[in-house]
């Protein structure tokens, strides 16, 4: 097969170390990509935090004090209102108090009162709103834009957008909850019909392989000594003979340059791993500073602290390192027991831990990424797929809401301290119903962060020209700094 | 996609509805002797390039054994071919490699991309499949015995419609269910859910792009919100596509392989309808004698015996879970003293775990006796059903009556066959009712015991069997219920001669021996295909009528604003043959999947020739002549060989479809022997090779990759068919299965077969597999990435599966003998498919003498020359 030379360098992505990129881009036909960025970014980099099952807006940020006076009393939508399991119980109240924080005054629930030092860095959106209550496809509504499967996730269209800031380490790098996936697994991070380099790369902190074969397998106990090395070396030497003779083909070049860097990232990765080199200060920040090894069987705050602690602070290290797109994951799949926001039986069993370990996590990123001035170029976004009713569902739960939930944004380019975009006074849906904020306008405006004009990176694929934003996406000025 | 830049578009490249054009009558130019070098020479002496030379025989049998088997040559092969120098040499070493089985699993492999084809579901909880491989063995047989290209497409569409194609046209029908489903949309949201229609929507979506992209290289998916912005297609003609997939779903469709045995199937079906309807109209004449009385009576027992509203929770008694179907469990009714039985009733479950909902757990086989020993040593038997299964009932009461004289104090239920849940077995009943001739219910409240129970209370309960309760008709009006079924059996007595009983009676006894004959039958097979489904739960389908859904077009492609209803048709732009879909009022739905199958099959649609000349060029050469293979519209790639593609596309037609001849005609050309090598001359006037001056070096994609280090390693499993190997472990099947791959030994011999057998999951793909660029089975994949990124680099040096292969290899070689030098020689030869050169040698002979052999081949796994052919 042969491609364009525009094309094979697109193809090879990581793999052209010392090639003259910019000479070889110049006579590029796709003018969309090689105008990049398409005005001056406010940031480079992008964490995204998604809290996997569905997180209640009306617990945690979004304050209700109707929801209290009537608690208790019949639902009442004021319209017809389908549930995903018919959970349209009585109105119920925050199931936590609330309290004002920072100089903005707002207000949150008990379980995230750890994110109050930082709220005056935090734009909310109150009043978001999806399409669909079923996980799978609301999950991929949020992480891809669309809601079937194949379509790029929002980190794999800016790693292609924007490339990679250190080509040691992958430009897209996903930290899954460590007990397992969420709905849609890596389908949620695909590169889809984008050049596959730009998945998400997961990574394993504290694993002896952090990245998938990133050193030789189990079976690999015949290498030796140097075999490694050395076999590294001969594979060079065999194939510069074999390409020597068969010029005009940069495939041949891109494959030999693709094992160099493999082994500058089996050196780069572990050390970006390495949380042995942060100081008693900076883990204390994270709540890493407990000194236990093992925790409660029950679903507990401490253990939540420091499995979240954990990837943020890996964030944070690959953020300093050049990574471009963090993705962190709160929440396995929606199974039992609840190891997610899927709270369909009792909000406070589940949200209660999952809420303050995430938020004493989020917050230590927050203020550690304030300190060393990364926030100043890096976008934090918090989000999740859907919202939950707040109306009960057997008595202290809640069933799913697409129709109203929260996101926030935080770091560069984000005005903090402010709310934009109020739910109705029971936070079911948008105040003014008819023009919710969307997925589209939010990924619009982080695009735009990065200096990307979100209706020109796009790809032709399946007879359309594909972008993040579908045929939406209006930047969100209100929050923009 | 990729302009060319350099040369100025051609007269027919210019035109952006070129391929919507009738096939244009083509000759060949006259210089040269093979058509497809007589048009590419043309072209090339205009533009002034000179191609390059012919490869030598070695590296062309490479080329041959991989774009027709996907495996590297043997050795042994490969000399054969070398030193016979007869004229047709070539031509027989394609005959040879077409009727190689291994043909078909190549092409089988090249067509589950563009099918996507996976063995779970995708979405969430990414469920398994274990029905859909007969599709992909469908396939491979198809591909292997050369399957006529319009019988290939019509069987994919409409196989059931098409009788003479036997079981395959079944199996064929696994290509409309081969792409992802969406479990929960279907399986816990009800067509009654803006939720639940969305998930339907986007199922027919999916089936309606999957049939175009893959045959008319159209891609209608895009007029789902509004008329298509490049091509002729309306949002009209999107939702007329709709319409013609509107009644079938995606489930396990059954079938008989034995084609003899499908015959014997459809005669048992065939009397046992007969005997049905005689039933039935003995049942007019009955009802018409039992008058109106009796008609008050059926309805109002009819009406006693509806459901009630919600659920009563206590469901009933369950037996433990059994990892085996033939499991005895027995639950036993103590009346408190000795009693003669008139009839025993029993009611079936209702629990919706797994979607099974009505008739949930009950058992397929079983017997009910009575005795006034505890133990039932002496017994009298109520009714035996323990040698053919009974079908399941749902929440229809079965009421047995007792013979004459039964009596006694305990009534036993003994299970010999559970019922399945979900790979695993239980036994679940609501109530045992036990009736004397008054309809009295003597076991109502008494005590039970079970051989063994689940106590889920309130829910599950050996007591429940007695408590009264069961899913469906109201507790409360029992006794009525009985006294009306009672009042009907003594009018019956009166009212119907007894020689219409007898009658009645035989014909009974007839159907229930057709039916227990029917069932002696062995079970079906079962694929996973487009099918009419007759579901349970919020998964219904449209069983058993198949009445389409009403499709309506869409406005903004919004579920919830529906506009005027549509009829089935195709693409009213291209109007080679539209009377096809003037279908009748009344026609059956598969009528509509037949008309577009011979509307799409049909010697006049230029679309279809061209679509399927273009992937199999692509296929042999790289690139190709439109490269996007899927899309031969406006947005796709125009070809800078029109003439060369028309030609083909009704060369293809006028052969009968025969897509043997045309891989051998391509094959057979001097450009197909090009040399992969530069010429800095014609570099310069074209570098893309639109023109094919040179022979494109291809990578090995994923599959040839695997399958390429399996067969030089000498361990590759050639078994064919069957269900998948799985090269992963699963975790939590209950809830949504956790594929890990981490967990399975690649050591091991289990997972050694072609890649084409491999499992193939949604959600989370082979790590390796995807790596080196496998296709998206979510996506309706024409043509892979292509990408040499660190990640596949650190793969291919320290996955398990390739550290595994190098020890492998290098016992291979080791086993032959012979010095380091001799076995590196070996070895290469083995992998690369000709001698290795003097400096290759070396080089790895050093290496091997340092570091053992096992080393060594890992590093010959990894050169370009194993990745690449020339």
């Amino acid at each position: 097969m042969t491609f364009t030379r525009r094309d094979m360098l697109e193809r090879s992505g990581q793999g052209f170390g010392a090639m003259a990129l910019a000479a070889l881009l110049a006579d590029d036909a796709r003018a969309d990509k090689a105008l990049l960025p398409h005005h001056a970014p406010k940031a480079t980099r992008v964490v995204q935090l998604f809290m996997a099952g569905g997180a209640s807006q009306v617990d945690l940020f979004d304050y209700k004090p109707e929801l209290i006076k009537r608690d208790g009393q019949p639902s009442d939508f004021g319209e017809k209102v389908e549930a995903f399991q018919n959970g349209l119980g009585p109105w119920l109240r925050p199931q936590w108090e609330f309290k004002p924080y920072g100089q903005c005054g707002k207000m949150l629930g008990e379980p995230v009162a750890p994110l109050g030092a930082v709220a005056d860095d935090i734009a909310f959106i109150h009043n978001m709103a999806g399409k669909t209550g079923v996980h799978s496809q609301a999950t991929y509504l949020q992480a891809t834009g669309f809601q079937n499967p194949g379509f790029p996730g929002m980190g794999a269209w800016i790693s292609y957008g924007l490339g990679s800031i250190n080509r040691n380490l992958p430009a897209f790098v996903v930290l899954p909850d460590h007990r397992g996936f969420a709905s849609n697994g890596p389908k949620n991070w695909d590169s889809a019909f984008l050049p596959g380099q730009h998945q998400g790369t997961i990574l394993k902190p504290g694993a002896p392989r952090p990245i998938e074969d990133l050193f030789p397998g189990n079976h690999g106990s015949y290498l030796t000594g140097t075999a490694d090395p050395d076999g590294r070396d001969t594979l060079a030497r065999l194939n510069r003979m074999h390409s020597s003779g068969r010029s005009g083909d940069d495939r041949l070049e891109a494959r030999i340059a693709s094992y160099e860097l493999a082994a500058r990232m089996q050196l780069a990765a572990p050390e970006a791993l390495d949380l042995s080199r942060e100081t008693k200060e900076v883990l204390r920040l994270y709540g890493l500073d407990h000194g236990k090894s093992s925790f409660d069987r029950d679903i507990n705050p401490l253990e939540e602290t420091d499995a979240m602690g954990r990837k943020c602070l890996v964030a944070r290290r690959l953020l300093e390192r050049g990574v471009r797109f963090v993705q962190i994951w709160s929440g396995n799949d929606n199974g039992f027991p609840r190891r997610n926001w899927d709270s369909h039986e009792d909000i406070r069993r589940d949200h209660g831990p999952l809420a303050r370990g995430m938020a004493n996590a989020i917050a230590g990123l927050l203020i550690d990424l304030k300190r060393t001035g990364l926030l100043d170029e890096t976008i934090v976004m918090w989000t999740t797929e859907f919202g939950r009713m707040p109306s009960s569902q057997g008595g202290k739960g809640r069933d799913h809401n697409p129709h109203g939930f929260t996101t926030w944004l935080a770091g560069g380019g984000i005005k903090g301290g402010i709310t934009h975009g109020p739910s109705d006074a029971f936070g079911f849906r948008s105040a003014d119903k008819g023009r919710p904020t969307l997925v589209y306008d939010v990924h619009a405006t982080i695009l735009h962060l990065l200096g990307i004009d979100h209706t020109r990176l796009t790809v032709r694929a399946g007879g359309a020209d594909r972008r993040l934003t579908d045929v939406h996406g209006h930047v969100i000025e209100d929050i923009l700094a | 996609m990729f302009k060319m830049m350099l040369l100025a578009l051609t007269v027919s490249g210019a035109d952006p509805w070129w391929s919507t054009r009738p096939l244009e009558k083509v000759q060949p130019p006259k210089n040269a002797p093979h058509p497809v070098d007589a048009f590419l020479m043309a072209r090339l002496a205009r533009e002034g390039i000179v191609p390059t030379a012919e490869v030598d025989r070695a590296t062309l049998y490479r080329r041959l054994c991989f774009d027709l088997t996907g495996l590297p040559p043997a050795p042994q092969d490969s000399q054969r071919f070398i030193s016979d120098s007869s004229p047709d040499a070539i031509a027989k070493a394609i005959d040879t490699l077409l009727r190689n089985p291994a043909h078909g699993e190549r092409m089988a492999r090249l067509w589950l991309d563009v099918a996507h084809y996976g063995d779970t579901h995708g979405y969430d909880k990414d469920k398994q499949r274990p029905n859909a491989w007969p599709y992909r063995d469908w396939l491979i047989r198809a591909f292997n015995a050369n399957m006529p290209y319009k019988e290939f497409t019509t069987l994919q569409i409409a196989g059931d419609m098409v009788p003479q194609s036997g079981p395959g046209g079944i199996e064929a029908l696994g290509f409309l269910a081969a792409g992802p489903w969406d479990f929960i949309g279907h399986a816990e949201v009800p067509e009654s859910k803006i939720d639940g229609k969305i998930a339907r929507h986007l199922d027919r979506d999916d089936m309606v792009a999957t049939v175009t992209n893959t045959f008319m290289g159209t891609t209608v998916q895009c007029a789902q919100c509004h008329d298509h912005k490049f091509d002729p297609v309306t949002q009209a003609d999107y939702y007329r596509l709709q319409a013609v997939f509107a009644a079938i779903d995606r489930a396990d469709r059954p079938y008989y392989r034995d084609p003899a045995m499908h015959e014997r199937v459809k005669q048992a079906d065939a009397i046992v309808a007969r005997l049905v309807s005689a039933r039935g109209e003995l049942a007019a004449v009955e009802k018409k004698l039992l008058g109106p009385e009796g008609e008050k009576l059926t309805a109002e027992l009819a009406r006693l015996q509806q459901p009630a509203p919600g659920k009563d929770p206590r469901f009933g008694w369950h037996s433990q879970i059994r990892p085996s179907a033939n499991t005895t469990e027995w639950v036993q009714v103590d009346l408190g003293e000795s009693r003669p039985i008139n009839s025993v009733v029993l009611h079936g479950c209702h629990d919706d775990f797994a979607g099974i909902g009505a008739g949930f757990g009950f058992p397929s086989r079983y017997r009910i006796t009575c005795s006034d020993d505890p133990e039932m040593v002496k017994s009298t038997v109520i009714i035996d059903h323990t040698s053919t299964d009974v079908p399941n009932p749902g929440l229809k009461p079965l009421a047995y009556p007792a013979p004459a004289m039964a009596q006694g104090r305990y009534v036993r239920l003994t299970v010999t066959r559970l019922a399945t849940r979900q790979n695993d077995f239980i036994a679940a009943v609501a109530e045992m009712r036990v009736l004397d001739a008054a309809g009295k219910n003597y076991a109502a409240g008494k005590t039970a015991r079970a051989s063994s129970s689940i106590e889920a209370g309130p829910r599950w309960a050996v007591a429940n069997i007695t408590d009264g309760a069961w899913y469906g008709g109201d507790p409360a009006t029992r006794d009525v219920q009985d006294a009306v079924a009672a009042k009907l059996a003594s009018l019956r007595a009166t009212k119907i001669p007894a020689e219409l009983r007898n009658r009645i009676s035989v014909l009974e006894n007839e159907l229930a021996a057709a039916e227990r004959d029917r069932k002696a039958l062995p079970a079906p097979s079962v694929v996973y295909a487009g099918t009419v489904h007759s579901g349970s739960g919020a998964f219904m389908g449209t069983g058993p009528s198949g009445k389409p859904r009403p499709i309506h077009l869409l406005k903004r492609g919004n579920i919830q604003q529906p506009q005027e209803e549509v009829q089935p048709a195709g693409i009213a732009a291209f109007n080679h043959a539209p009377d096809l879909f003037n279908l009748k009022p009344g026609h059956a739905e598969g009528e509509r999947r037949l008309a577009l199958a011979r509307w799409i099959a049909h010697d006049d649609n230029p679309l279809y020739w061209r679509v399927m000349a273009n992937r199999v060029w692509r296929w042999h050469f790289g690139r190709g002549l439109v490269e996007t293979p899927n899309d031969l519209g406006r947005m796709g790639d125009m070809p800078e060989h029109r003439e060369l593609l028309d030609y083909l596309a009704g060369w293809l037609r006028d052969q009968g479809g025969s897509l043997h001849a045309l891989h051998k005609l391509l094959l057979t050309s001097t450009a197909y022997r090009r040399a992969a090598t530069n010429n800095p001359e014609a570099f310069k006037k074209d570098p893309d090779n639109r023109l094919w001056w040179h022979g494109n070096r291809r990578k090995l994609d994923a599959e040839a990759l695997r399958d390429a280090m399996l067969a030089t390693s000498g361990t590759l499993d050639t078994t064919m068919f069957g269900p998948p190997f799985q090269d992963f472990v699963i975790t939590h099947p209950e809830h949504s299965p956790h594929y890990e791959y981490d967990k399975f030994d690649p050591a091991s011999m289990k997972a050694r077969r072609r890649s084409v057998y491999r499992f193939i999951v949604r959600s989370q793909q082979q790590p390796f597999m995807t790596v080196l660029d496998c296709a998206d089975p979510s996506l309706l994949v024409d043509r892979r990435n292509e990408t040499n990124s660190p990640l596949q680099a650190l793969a291919l040096l320290n996955n398990d599966f390739v550290l595994v292969m190098a020890r492998d290899f290098a016992t291979r070689v080791d086993k032959e003998g012979g010095s380091t030098e001799a076995r590196i020689q070996r070895a290469l030869l083995l992998a690369l498919g000709r001698p290795g050169s003097p400096d290759e040698t070396r080089e790895l002979s050093a290496y091997a003498t340092r570091h053992g052999m096992p080393a060594a081949c890992r590093v010959i796994f990894n050169t370009n020359a194993f990745a690449f052919v020339d």
